[in-house]
């Protein structure tokens, strides 16, 4: 919705595809406060937030085609042809260049290899978030949540107050990884037990969850030898990452970045194909809502460049990740342009921290201090483009104080 | 040598006292052992006795769950002194078990003028073995000379392009491809000197094989070297010394040929009582008269033990215990269809003996484009333990790696487990019950059960004929099924046309494996009742995500199609899939 927004703002003759009944994606299950901070100064709720786009959305008239599922892509040429599918039959839509929007998944138990059985009662938590805020239905009686990042501690929460029975969090890590005011907010203030360095080894139950194996990991998660224990409980909920849903934009062949695992991207969010651009959780799993809505503006601003033809640069310039660092957006700068290249990054290390851009030959770029880095909160630098000029790579480093 | 006399001989390598008793040519076995492993050993070591019809292993081990089963006995008691006045209804033939087994048998009889219930415990057909195998349609290569699993598998193989295509049911002969390297004969390596390991490994191993099919009756077997094998597979080891190709091994979606059988037979006057599980029998001297359920009565004339892992025990209620079922676990992990390509053929490597607990894996394409690695072979004291440990996800991918080293083995998105239903005789055992006069035990279909299915069922059915069963051909038998239409495999014009009759077909609703509301409601029109059941007939749920996002919104769908509240929707058997509250309901 932030990029159909404002390229319609800028005058363009946008359509907003989306395969749901109604615009948003998943902020409407997301009836926790704490969006929009950044942009609007104020913490709203998931609904609130994208009621805003909406109602811009509504304002400037956009195309909107609900309910629409993209079949296939044809984004070689100049011209871009989308094979939709809807309840109004099959369509097809041309346009000269595409925004992918389409965000992420959540991982599930079998690729972190939960052994046990597959009973009844097994979830992730945005299905919990939704089977609670839209349908009014509890998943079960009690509780364990496997994850301790921000989405298991909302979800633990929200079911504390809406009254099972018993709840656990168990994460992996010596303390949870989210954000400090979730911890706060979620654990803390309601006392909702949780085990550190704690894993779920087996899921027991032959029709429902009866209990789970759990058993203490080391520092390096590694399973301790004869620290198993069953824990009685009829749900379990994964709340253990999220992945760019990038599986469409390989099959159109743009390149993905096993360590993001979006596509890969130059400032402006253009994938390896040309006039196709990113945006969005797509690209990479943005901690805040409002540096997703500011990678889909740099996105239109992007496609605005594209539309008019504007210069590339003759070489582009790689971006690297350098020490401490885990990923790294953009992948490279390749567009003749005045304003300063934003780049995402997520830290290996916690604590103070200097980031630090340099070139290859180690000279730096730009230097900046951060009070508190860590790896579950993305940071974001501005590097303007005179530094950058004449690299001919550029690497940004994570350096503990 | 007496068959007593061979039995006691076998029993005497066990430092056991274990009694037995031979009656025409069974085995009962009775005593107490330390271990699970070593009641299995005995059985199979009783078993491969020349002679033996069958071994009833009533030895107890340490662990024996004596108090699980009393409960379990007591429960089956109750329900048969509850329902055995009930009377359902009179039928030619009540078939026991909705696997592959038992809906191949059905959808057989239906050919002819004869009234048929099958009877399936479950809330779907297909939810034993038969949805928990690697789908492979086996050549007939790898059973022993003169048996009826190489009789049967050879005949059912053969026999499958037509039954496919009468099934509407996906089918590819990809043949298959057995590596021959440097491990293959490992274990007589030091018996083979030098250069004679590998002469023998690489010319002389692969025509044994090759001869052992041929002998089977397997046609086409090829010995292929170097770059054939690489043509045939690019990425496979550049190990392999030889490979032995038999190009009549075939893939299908082993669930949805269950459910093209079941549909099948429907259309044809069976009757399929899900939910429907056998407590009991009513018999007049060594005659079944009815087979007694959870529903009432079904009053018999013949009756089709097909219970799979539960076979032995339905042939004990029916009073004719002629063998036990040792059951068999098998493991598999599934790969994201974009791997497609990775593997074309179904590829193992041999190895002699087989190791213990890989028995018959390998790596097998799936005819919806994803990769299977498995299963392992263990023996289980649970016939219902389908848990799959970490630490055997492990075992699959290190046995595996080594002919396909570079593999992306990371792309797991799903693994689960199946049990196999051997007998301790590991033959198929298809024939009259010994001491009951009209039950058929088709019995022990273990791997390849599934190859041989359509053979499994003429056979059984010619085996019902000779006791006496009348077989007078239907000329109204349609053999025709036709598959649930797939949005994601039809011509975008056939697509845009029923959308416009029926707009749900546009209304996608998993968009990994792009299934439309039109067919989750066509599945549920044809019978399913569950989620699981919803996803092995249209694959919701079944691509990279595993359900995340569609398995709300299909919830949704059943619960409205059906009827009933979202929060009493079933995931399969028990088991609903919420299990909370519902808000502004009592708790």
């Amino acid at each position: 919705m932030a990029a159909a927004v404002k390229l319609a703002g800028k005058g363009y003759d946008v359509a907003l595809i989306e395969r749901k009944e109604e615009l948003g994606g998943i902020l409407d299950q997301c009836i926790h406060d704490g969006f929009g901070t950044k942009i609007f100064g104020k913490a709203l709720s998931g609904p609130e937030f994208a009621g805003h786009f909406m109602d811009e959305a509504s304002k400037l008239g956009l195309d909107v085609h609900l309910n629409t599922y993209v079949k296939s892509v044809n984004a070689g040429g100049d011209v871009k042809e989308l094979v939709t599918v809807s309840p109004r039959g099959v369509e097809r839509i041309k346009a000269r260049s595409i925004v992918y929007a389409i965000g992420c998944r959540e991982r599930h138990p079998f690729e972190i290899k939960v052994g046990g059985t597959r009973p009844a009662g097994i979830y992730t938590a945005g299905m919990v978030q939704r089977l609670v805020n839209l349908y009014g239905i509890l998943p079960g009686k009690r509780v364990l949540i496997v994850g301790g990042g921000d989405v298991g501690m909302i979800v633990a929460r929200h079911l504390y107050l809406e009254g099972v029975e018993s709840i656990t969090v168990v994460f992996p890590e010596e303390f949870f990884v989210g954000l400090p005011r979730n911890v706060q907010q979620c654990i803390l203030d309601f006392n909702i037990p949780f085990r550190p360095r704690t894993v779920v080894k087996e899921i027991v139950g032959k029709e429902r969850v009866e209990g789970v194996i759990l058993v203490k990991v080391d520092e390096n998660w590694r399973p301790i030898p004869s620290t198993e224990e069953f824990y009685p409980c009829d749900t379990v909920i994964f709340s253990v990452g999220l992945v760019p849903y990038a599986k469409k934009l390989r099959a159109i062949g743009a390149e993905i970045d096993p360590r993001t695992r979006g596509p890969v991207v130059n400032e402006f969010f253009e994938s390896t194909v040309r006039g196709v651009f990113a945006a969005g959780n797509l690209v990479q799993i943005f901690d805040y809502v409002d540096d997703a809505v500011e990678s889909a503006y740099i996105a239109a601003d992007g496609v605005e460049k594209y539309l008019a033809g504007e210069g590339r640069l003759d070489n582009p310039v790689p971006f690297k990740p350098g020490s401490n660092v885990r990923t790294l957006t953009p992948h490279r700068l390749e567009w003749e342009d005045e304003r300063p290249v934003v780049a995402f990054l997520r830290p290996a290390v916690e604590g103070r921290a200097w980031i630090i851009v340099r070139g290859g030959n180690g000279e730096i770029l730009k230097k900046e201090f951060r009070q508190y880095v860590r790896p579950s909160t993305l940071e974001r630098i501005e590097i303007p483009r005179e530094a950058i000029d004449g690299a001919e790579e550029v690497y940004i480093d994570v350096a503990g104080v | 040598m007496s068959l007593e006399s061979k039995v006691r001989k076998a029993l005497r390598d066990f430092p056991y006292e274990i009694k037995f008793e031979v009656r025409d040519g069974v085995v009962f076995l009775d005593g107490e052992v330390e271990t699970y492993q070593e009641w299995v050993e005995i059985g199979l070591a009783v078993g491969r006795i020349k002679g033996v019809e069958g071994v009833v292993n009533r030895i107890r081990w340490k662990g024996y769950p004596k108090e699980e089963l009393k409960r379990k006995e007591e429960r089956r008691r109750k329900l048969y002194e509850e329902n055995k006045d009930r009377i359902i209804g009179e039928y030619d033939v009540v078939i026991i078990g909705g696997g592959v087994t038992g809906t191949a048998i059905a959808r057989e009889l239906s050919k002819y003028r004869l009234k048929v219930a099958l009877l399936e415990k479950a809330t779907d057909v297909s939810v034993g073995a038969s949805k928990a195998n690697n789908g492979m349609i086996h050549p007939g290569v790898a059973p022993k000379r003169g048996t009826l699993k190489a009789k049967l598998n050879v005949r059912g193989n053969a026999m499958y392009d037509e039954l496919a295509r009468d099934l509407g049911v996906k089918f590819k002969r990809v043949g298959s491809l057995w590596l021959i390297t440097p491990r293959t004969l490992q274990k007589y390596r030091r018996y083979l000197p030098g250069p004679f390991y590998k002469f023998v490994s690489a010319y002389i191993f692969p025509y044994l094989v090759k001869l052992k099919g041929m002998l089977n009756g397997v046609k086409g077997i090829r010995i292929i070297r170097g770059e054939g094998i690489w043509k045939l597979e690019p990425k496979a080891t550049r190990e392999a010394w030889a490979a032995v190709y038999v190009p009549s091994a075939g893939i299908l979606d082993p669930y949805e040929l269950v459910a093209a059988l079941a549909e099948n037979a429907i259309a044809n006057g069976v009757e399929i009582h899900l939910e429907t599980e056998v407590v009991g029998f009513i018999r007049e001297g060594e005659t079944i008269k009815g087979v007694v359920t959870n529903r009432g009565t079904f009053l018999a004339r013949y009756v089709v033990n097909a219970a799979g892992v539960f076979a032995d025990e339905i042939a004990e209620l029916a009073g004719s215990r002629e063998y036990t079922i040792h059951p068999r676990k098998g493991v598999i992990l599934l790969f994201d269809k974009e791997l497609e390509g990775w593997v074309n053929h179904c590829v193992t490597e041999l190895r002699f003996p087989a190791p213990a607990h890989t028995k018959g894996g390998g790596i097998n394409p799936t005819v919806h484009g994803n990769i299977l690695w498995g299963p392992t072979a263990v023996e289980v004291p649970d016939k219902t333990d389908t848990s799959v440990h970490p630490e055997e996800i492990e075992e699959i991918l290190e046995r595996y790696r080594e002919i396909y080293p570079d593999f992306p083995r990371h792309r797991i998105i799903r693994y689960f487990a199946g049990v196999r239903a051997p007998t301790f005789t590991e033959d198929f055992i298809i024939r009259p019950a010994k001491w009951v006069k009209n039950l058929l035990h088709v019995a022990g279909i273990q791997s390849p059960g599934l190859a041989s299915a359509p053979a499994i069922a003429e056979y059984a059915v010619e085996q019902l004929r000779s006791m006496g069963l009348t077989l007078e051909p239907k000329p109204d038998f349609n053999p025709h099924r036709e598959p649930i239409p797939r949005a994601s495999e039809m011509s975008l014009e056939e697509l845009d046309r029923r959308i416009k009759e029926d707009p749900r077909w546009g209304n996608i609703v998993c968009t990994c494996e792009m299934v439309s509301e039109a067919e989750i409601v066509e599945a549920i029109r044809r019978g399913a009742r569950t989620l699981d059941a919803i996803r092995r007939r249209t694959r919701l749920g079944m691509g990279t995500c595993q359900g995340g996002y569609c398995t709300l919104r299909a919830a949704e769908i059943l619960s409205r199609e059906l009827g009933v509240p979202i929060s009493q929707v079933v995931k399969e058997n028990g088991g609903r899939l919420f299990n909370g509250t519902v808000r502004g309901e009592e708790p």
